[in-house]
């Protein structure tokens, strides 16, 4: 653990004895006095003492919030009872013999380092100490009540695994090592937070993923300093290319399929515990607007669904700036009809189109927002104050004009259209100042500010990577999963992006026929 | 610091190199059409129809009896003067982009054109394909304050009409080519006011009433439906016609709908006179059979095709002799024709066209072909015995 000199606080807080050296003692008083000087005024930590006939004594220290006690119960204390340490082998030393004689757990090491101690304390870990004896046993104990794997509920699909990442990050690793069974799947795993000592594990395939990006990843998470994650979001926030930029460069997931399928390319995915997020790096363009699901239907309805995604996705950005800028700078492109019909629509609105598409926007976010944050008992009645206030009486009453509302619900269905949550934020994002521009400018500003869109993500990269790869550089091998998706079987490669090692993945000429392996 | 500056400097470059020109939808008054006549002090009349947004929405509450649209005039010694004292009288901007049809009195077409023509290519925010139109008999303004049922407002109905193509549709750009072309003369539609049921009732109607022939910016004649038609083979714009002949036995008559309509005009200037021949070709099918004869045998329909080339051929030629002997205006562009095919002829001819032209014999053929003789072959309702085979 790198200690930051900046902040001499932070080192005074970390869970130590004070010397940064501190073994056990042989005295059991000494060693659960430093104990209890540590863990002074947590009411959790409990300090159980086991007493035989021979005066010697033994002591179990753990933390109740963090252990399953029928842990404790079974598999240290009822073997210890039953059994007393008398019938130790003289060979070996008193608390080894314990460990490997009496506790019934998998997972028993020895320790002395107090510092050690404390940590896996503080992991969930039971520490049984021995009179006499300046080693302890650390036993696995943690229990911590988990939530059961779910459908994640910000990525559905109708065909597709449905279990999703949890809080727990061992269940997580289960996961997806249970995706990818290969000794090849590794996991290094680092701590990051001065206090909350979050478990960060990377995960990349050996021999696809390259060494530089591992390397990158390595060391950029290696450099944060906090005292707290909570989230992976905290994380993504530290080892972003371009903190300014609307568009994530990390691509957050739930879904375990995801993250194996984006490992299978080379990439590399960071799990951090106590979230069911996990980041993969690096991000594309594209990824946002690929789901899952896409590789679960059949290919010719996916590339449909792509297309149509990549139509609304211009929709999202640019439909209410469209309508102003047509409506106040270029009326002589609307048909006349139409144009007749629009002006009939404003006649009594009070409001410059301009304003107007930008409140129906605003109070289309807040109809949102408030959607996510209102108990779900209470949703519905958002939804039918939302649908009849803003839709009907408002054009009623005549405040807004009917066209805007069609507007901003097309709007509304395009961002849900993206797949990606933090993509489709950055997108939401982006209406706004083109909207301005479209609403001084007119088509010219619409113009201006897709360029500006345009070199803006061109410009972007993650760890690396350009944004809009393999676009832009172009890598017509990897275009097969980007404007179209091509089947599994047609897909030999690994994409170039992200620079994968070993790039073939499957054998060619494995396009199903009925005569194939037939032919001689 | 500096790459601020330049940022600045960037964003200056886009924004300072134009006008602004924000206007709101409901700040404008939409123009449908306008219409041009001649005052009595010789001064021109500019009439403009303006479009109401506000009536048309939701029809059922309006009630029906609001007004679509209203019609302002204004008098000018140009169209720009009126223009203005139009604006003065409208308090939104009156905008012309949408603009469909500009009407022309004949009065109006008889004193000539010139004097309104320019404003339509001057000022940018007019329309080329604006179609131009006389009105036949009477005031232009009268066509912008009827009242069409259908379409929200009745410059809409007229546009949709001359998009039919069922007679000539000139619009601004066209009448501008073949105006500024030598060998041809322009021509544009024509369109008259008609009162539809009794008097009492004001409803009127305006239909489309052939078309009218200019000869330097004048207009020299009318030509009526059957004549326009017969034009707009000659001049090859011909979508589909309807051709009707009696059969020579006075054995009632026939129809045929003219679906594929070429022509092509053979010039030959080695006489005196330039005789031109107009060949023209028609394919298309029977429709309508009003004889006794089983229209199904070949020489049935050959007969047929005889009596529908005859009447074809002296409607156009009628068409051609009015034309040249009494407008003595080249509508369809025989000059043009000599000038393409034969250049050097052109040239000695050019400085005396106008002579020659109406002194050129042109000679009209027609060949038809009945592809098809529709659903049935003699008409139902007669018995076996009576149907000539």
């Amino acid at each position: 653990m790198r200690q930051n000199p900046k902040y001499p606080a932070m080192q005074e807080s970390l869970d130590t004895a004070g010397d940064e050296e501190a073994r056990l003692t042989a005295s059991l008083e000494l060693n659960e006095a430093t104990f209890r000087h540590v863990f002074e005024d947590c009411s959790d930590i409990v300090f159980r003492r086991v007493r035989f006939e021979r005066q010697e004594s033994l002591l179990v220290i753990y933390i109740a919030s963090l252990t399953d006690e029928q842990v404790i119960d079974d598999h240290i204390l009822k073997p210890l009872m039953s059994r007393g340490t008398g019938q130790a082998d003289s060979e070996q030393s008193g608390a080894e013999a314990l460990k490997d004689r009496l506790i019934t757990s998998a997972s028993a090491r020895l320790s002395s380092d107090v510092n050690e101690i404390v940590r896996q304390l503080l992991n969930g870990q039971a520490a049984v100490l021995q009179d006499g004896d300046s080693v302890a046993i650390l036993v696995k104990a943690d229990g911590i009540k988990q939530r059961s794997l779910e459908e994640p509920s910000s990525e559905p699909v109708i065909r597709g695994p449905r279990d999703g990442f949890i809080e727990n990050i061992s269940t997580n690793m289960g996961l997806l090592r249970s995706r990818l069974k290969t000794s090849r799947l590794k996991m290094e795993s680092v701590t990051v937070g001065e206090l909350s000592r979050t478990q960060v594990v990377l995960a990349y395939i050996a021999g696809i993923a390259t060494e530089s990006l591992i390397g990158e990843v390595r060391e950029r998470v290696g450099r944060i300093q906090i005292d707290g994650i909570l989230d992976s979001g905290y994380i993504e926030e530290f080892i972003e290319d371009l903190p300014y930029s609307p568009f994530p460069q990390t691509h957050s997931t739930e879904r375990p399929d995801v993250v194996a399928a984006e490992l299978l390319e080379g990439k590399i995915a960071i799990l951090v515990d106590n979230s069911p997020f996990v980041l993969i790096v690096p991000m594309t363009f594209w990824t946002g607007l690929q789901a899952s699901e896409d590789y679960y239907i059949r290919w010719p309805v996916a590339t449909f669904v792509r297309w149509i995604r990549f139509l609304f996705i211009f929709i999202a950005i640019f439909a209410p700036s469209l309508y102003v800028a047509v409506t106040t700078f270029h009326q002589e492109m609307i048909p006349t009809n139409l144009v007749l019909s629009i002006a009939s629509a404003r006649e009594s609105v009070p409001f410059p189109a301009l304003f107007e598409a930008l409140l129906m926007e605003i109070v289309f976010e807040a109809l949102r927002e408030a959607g996510i944050r209102l108990p779900k008992q209470i949703g519905q009645a958002i939804s039918i104050v939302g649908a009849l206030v803003i839709g009907q009486a408002a054009v009623q009453a005549g405040i807004i004009s009917a066209p805007v509302v069609i507007i901003v619900s097309i709007t509304g269905i395009a961002t849900f259209t993206i797949p990606r949550y933090s993509f489709a934020s950055g997108v939401r994002l982006l209406r706004f100042p083109i909207l301005f521009l479209a609403g001084t400018l007119g088509l010219y500003g619409i113009v201006l500010g897709f360029l500006g869109i345009v070199l803006h993500v061109a410009s972007l990269r993650s760890f690396g990577v350009p944004y809009l790869t393999p676009l832009a550089p172009i890598q017509p091998s990897s275009l097969k999963d980007t404007l179209m998706r091509l089947p599994i079987w047609a897909k030999r490669h690994r994409p170039q992006a992200s620079g994968s090692a070993d790039r073939v993945r499957e054998p060619a000429g494995q396009q199903p026929s009925p005569y194939r392996g037939k032919r001689s | 610091m500096k790459r601020g500056f330049k940022a600045c400097l960037l964003l200056c470059a886009c924004l300072l190199s134009g006008c602004w020109d924000r206007t709101e939808i409901n700040d404008l008054a939409f123009i449908t059409g306008s219409a041009f006549d001649l005052t009595d002090t010789g001064d021109y009349k500019l009439s403009l129809q303006i479009a109401i947004p506000s009536s048309n929405q939701g029809g059922a509450a309006g009630g029906g009896a609001q007004q679509k649209f209203f019609v302002l005039s204004a008098t000018g010694k140009n169209a720009n003067e009126a223009f203005e004292k139009l604006q003065k009288k409208s308090s939104r901007k009156l905008f012309t982009a949408h603009r469909s049809v500009i009407f022309i009195g004949e009065a109006l077409g008889k004193k000539g054109i010139n004097g309104i023509l320019d404003i339509f290519v001057h000022d940018p925010r007019q329309r080329l394909r604006t179609y131009i139109m006389v009105v036949k008999g009477g005031e232009a303004e009268k066509v912008l304050q009827t009242k069409y049922p259908f379409d929200q407002v009745p410059m809409e109905a007229v546009k949709e009409m001359e998009g039919q193509q069922s007679e000539i549709a000139v619009n601004l750009r066209e009448f501008f080519i073949s105006a500024s072309s030598p060998g041809i003369d322009p021509i544009m539609g024509a369109i008259e006011v008609e009162p539809e049921g009794n008097e009492q009732v004001k409803a009127r109607l305006f239909k489309l009433a052939g078309s009218a022939v200019f000869k330097e910016m004048r207009m020299v004649g009318l030509l009526n439906g059957e004549e326009t038609d017969a034009l707009n083979w000659a001049t090859d714009h011909m979508e589909d016609g309807r051709i009707n002949a009696a059969l020579p036995d006075g054995q009632g008559n026939v129809g045929m709908l003219v679906t594929h309509a070429r022509r092509k005009i053979t010039a030959d200037t080695r006489g005196e006179r330039i005789r031109f021949k107009v060949l023209l070709q028609g394919k298309g099918t029977l429709i309508e059979n009003n004889t006794d004869l089983n229209i199904s045998r070949p020489k049935n329909i050959a007969l047929a095709e005889q009596a529908l080339e005859k009447s074809a051929e002296k409607q156009v030629s009628e068409a051609m002799l009015k034309l040249q002997k009494q407008f003595d205006a080249d509508a369809v562009g025989f000059g043009q024709i000599l000038r393409r095919n034969k250049p050097k002829q052109w040239k000695t001819i050019q400085k005396q066209w106008e002579r020659k032209f109406a002194e050129a014999d042109i000679e009209v053929v027609v060949k038809l072909s009945i592809a098809g003789a529709g659903m049935a072959g003699p008409p139902l309702q007669w018995s076996k015995k009576e149907i000539r085979e």
